[in-house]
């Protein structure tokens, strides 16, 4: 990557192209519609933060699922058009993208956002207004929880979820019979604290007790504090909760006093961030989840090498994949109702009668009145850093885990 | 035991770079009686140039390389010197820029128009920064290679170690010569009394001009210094300016020497209660600087002048 890729300039011109080429892509079979086109939109992060590389894969993924649903003549017999909000990864603008697509746009549901804390600024909007939201970005265990206890709630998402990648590395600790203690790691930001909560609350359910919980700072460059004290506890097992550089420079310390437990951690390694921190060698040694799978499918090959030339990077993939499932399953719900109105597209996706064979997994069905989560816990799969790619991990123990292992 | 080493060895490598960063606040301040606020920013940028020489260098010397993770070979031989000098002389050009923009046209005027003027330079430095590299991080390849090296079983990276011999041998050179030199000599007579300094046919623009000149020059280099453990961006000096400038408050803005130890005295501290409790570091920290300067308003080495009429 040449250092010119990464000016906002840059990034900035790539959202607009993938704005602009939209229509064209959309419009490709030219063809008598028979009514006004539906609109969908996305609102998110396309330009301002390092996430944004994942809502531009989101762009992606649903610019696909529109040439292929459109292609086959579209949905009630009407096209799909793709609304284009950039929220420059700030709330405020996020919340007024929010408001323009709904009030100005007219979509009928709206995908995204790419920052779990933008989604968790104007959740009360779509569900004010009654118009479903997908997410596909944003894994914040709180963003598909109802506004009050059984009000009709319009959030759903087909994504990772901190929650179940919590239960997972959680189970994966208990299942392993290495495991004698374990220790708990978190940065002190909202996504560590929150992981924190997650960990504290399913290692309770599953049975575990930590000997040890520590913390770190977002910018430290050393942790060997920390470490040593983990180190004393004679902890075996380190459940590490940080974004990619933090969790880079923890095994950096790790490597200073020749310390090296299991280190189960959450997806932010998968990111290119973790791979400069830690340097290649470190890199290998945690394991985490992805979503989507580096062992791909025919099927999913198939897709990757359809849309990898518009993706900025191999591991942005998986956010394609979540927003081409989405939309598809926002489709059905359309089909399935014979409306687009929120209401009725609520009760269709909490219903959908039609398995869906989707590119992360089949979805038979995907989401109920209780359950908007499209991906479970052990929809995850194991993953780890190999000669400095991402490769699937495959030990005795991730064999050995069944789907009730997943508790929490 | 081995744990306390570790701890030493740790806090005097980050201490290293308080120590350079608060002694570049202490002469600005001893000459000026200003700060440069933007200093934050200026180390990161000082990062990033010396990224960009090493990328220019190790392109120059063949071979396709990334400028987000530049191979260890790219720091080898002269090229990391080479890089921060660049960073360096180019920092220390910009603190003639800032010193001439945002400081002199307020400086000795009443009200505090310089600090504002100051942060101002360096958001704009930073933003400009953010439009030619990008907001990602990059990776710095060490001089010296990354192999932990163990001294009684403690762990310590050959960085670490650079940094604090360069920090040691640039603040003794520099106290060397500010106490040794006719320029040194002069500049401490500015420091002392610019009126009196100005009538005894020192040139006193020329000395501020040179400290800000120089305190930008240490940024700059402690900014490459600090990349390869960091890992450069373009927000990773703000918390390095501020820790550096607590410690120079806690040694004394206007004795280089008490700035020196009170940045070796802050990372200590840094790394020493996070082995009690990583959380509660930073308050540890300010909690101290807050008894400190209630006790001793000057800092710990500060001078308790007093102005004869």
């Amino acid at each position: 990557m040449t250092h010119s890729g990464l000016t906002r300039r840059g990034l900035m011109g790539g959202a607009l192209s993938l704005g602009l080429a939209a229509p064209l892509v959309v419009g490709a079979p030219r063809r008598a519609w028979s009514a006004d086109a539906i609109k969908i939109g996305f609102n998110g992060d396309l330009s301002a933060s390092p996430s944004a590389q994942s809502g531009r894969a989101a762009v992606v993924g649903i610019q696909a699922a529109l040439e292929d649903l459109n292609g086959k003549g579209g949905v009630l017999g009407r096209k799909i058009d793709l609304v284009i909000r950039d929220d420059l990864s700030q709330p405020p603008k996020s919340i007024q993208n929010m408001s323009d697509l709904i009030d100005n746009e007219k979509v009928v549901a709206v995908l995204g956002p790419t920052n779990s804390g933008n989604a968790l600024a104007w959740k009360q909007i779509p569900n004010q207004k009654r118009i479903p939201v997908m997410g596909c970005i944003g894994s914040a265990s709180d963003i598909t929880k109802p506004m009050s206890a059984h009000a009709d709630n319009y959030m759903f998402r087909v994504g990772s979820v901190d929650r179940f990648q919590v239960v997972a590395v959680v189970a994966y600790a208990r299942k392993n019979p290495a495991t004698k203690k374990v220790g708990l790691l978190t940065e002190t930001t909202g996504y560590g604290q929150s992981g924190l909560k997650d960990l504290v609350e399913v290692t309770k359910i599953q049975g575990i007790v930590p000997v040890a919980s520590e913390k770190l700072g977002v910018n430290d460059t050393d942790m060997t504090s920390q470490l040593a004290k983990l180190k004393n506890a004679e902890v075996d097992t380190v459940l590490l909760w940080a974004q990619g550089t933090p969790i880079g420079q923890v095994m950096r310390s790790m490597d200073k006093i020749g310390y090296f437990p299991t280190v189960l951690t959450s997806w932010a390694a998968d990111n290119l961030s973790f791979l400069n921190a830690a340097g290649p060698a470190l890199a290998e040694k945690p394991i985490f989840l992805r979503t989507v799978s580096e062992a791909r499918s025919a099927r999913q090959q198939a897709f990757f090498d359809r849309i990898r030339p518009k993706l900025d990077a191999d591991s942005a993939f998986s956010f394609a994949v979540h927003a081409y499932d989405g939309t598809m399953l926002l489709a059905r719900a359309m089909a399935q109702a014979g409306a687009t109105d929120g209401a009725a597209l609520r009760s269709a996706l909490e219903g959908l009668k039609e398995p869906y064979e989707g590119y992360a997994k089949t979805y038979a069905p995907p989401f109920s009145k209780e359950n908007h989560e499209g991906l479970g816990a052990a929809d995850q799969h194991w993953t780890c850093w190999r000669g400095g790619r991402l490769a699937a991990f495959e030990d005795a123990v991730v064999a050995s885990l069944k789907p009730e292992d997943f508790k929490g | 035991m081995t744990t306390l080493i570790q701890v030493l060895v740790s806090g005097l490598a980050i201490g290293g770079v308080y120590a350079l960063i608060a002694m570049s606040f202490s002469i600005t301040f001893t000459t000026t009686k200003t700060l440069n606020f933007a200093q934050g920013e200026f180390v990161a940028v000082g990062a990033f140039l010396g990224v960009t020489v090493l990328y220019l260098l190790a392109r120059a010397g063949g071979g396709e390389v990334g400028f987000a993770s530049l191979p260890p070979w790219a720091s080898a031989g002269l090229n990391y010197p080479v890089a921060a000098l660049v960073a360096g002389l180019v920092l220390g050009a910009l603190g003639l820029l800032l010193f001439a923009v945002a400081v002199r046209p307020f400086a000795g005027k009443a009200g505090m128009n310089w600090v504002m003027s100051t942060i101002g330079f360096g958001i704009i430095v930073q933003s400009l920064g953010l439009a030619v590299w990008g907001p990602a991080p990059v990776n710095v390849p060490s001089p010296f290679g990354d192999d932990v090296i163990r001294i009684a079983g403690a762990g310590i990276r050959p960085q670490e170690i650079l940094i604090l011999v360069v920090a040691i041998l640039l603040m003794l050179g520099l106290d060397r010569a500010m106490r040794g030199t006719r320029i040194g000599k002069a500049m401490r007579a500015v420091a002392a009394n610019p009126q009196a300094a100005a009538l005894m046919g020192i040139n006193v623009a020329a000395m501020m001009l040179g400290a800000y000149a120089l305190s930008s020059l240490l940024a700059g280099i402690g900014g490459l210094l600090v990349a390869p453990i960091a890992s450069a961006s373009l927000f990773l000096g703000m918390g390095i300016a501020l820790k550096a400038f607590s410690g120079a408050i806690v040694g004394g803005l206007d004795n280089p020497r008490g700035c020196i130890a009170g940045g070796f005295a802050l990372g200590l501290l840094e790394s020493g209660v996070a082995l009690w409790s990583a959380e509660w570091r930073e308050i540890v920290i300010f909690l101290l600087i807050i008894v400190v300067l209630a006790v001793r308003p000057n800092g710990l080495f500060g001078a308790q002048s007093l102005d004869k009429v």
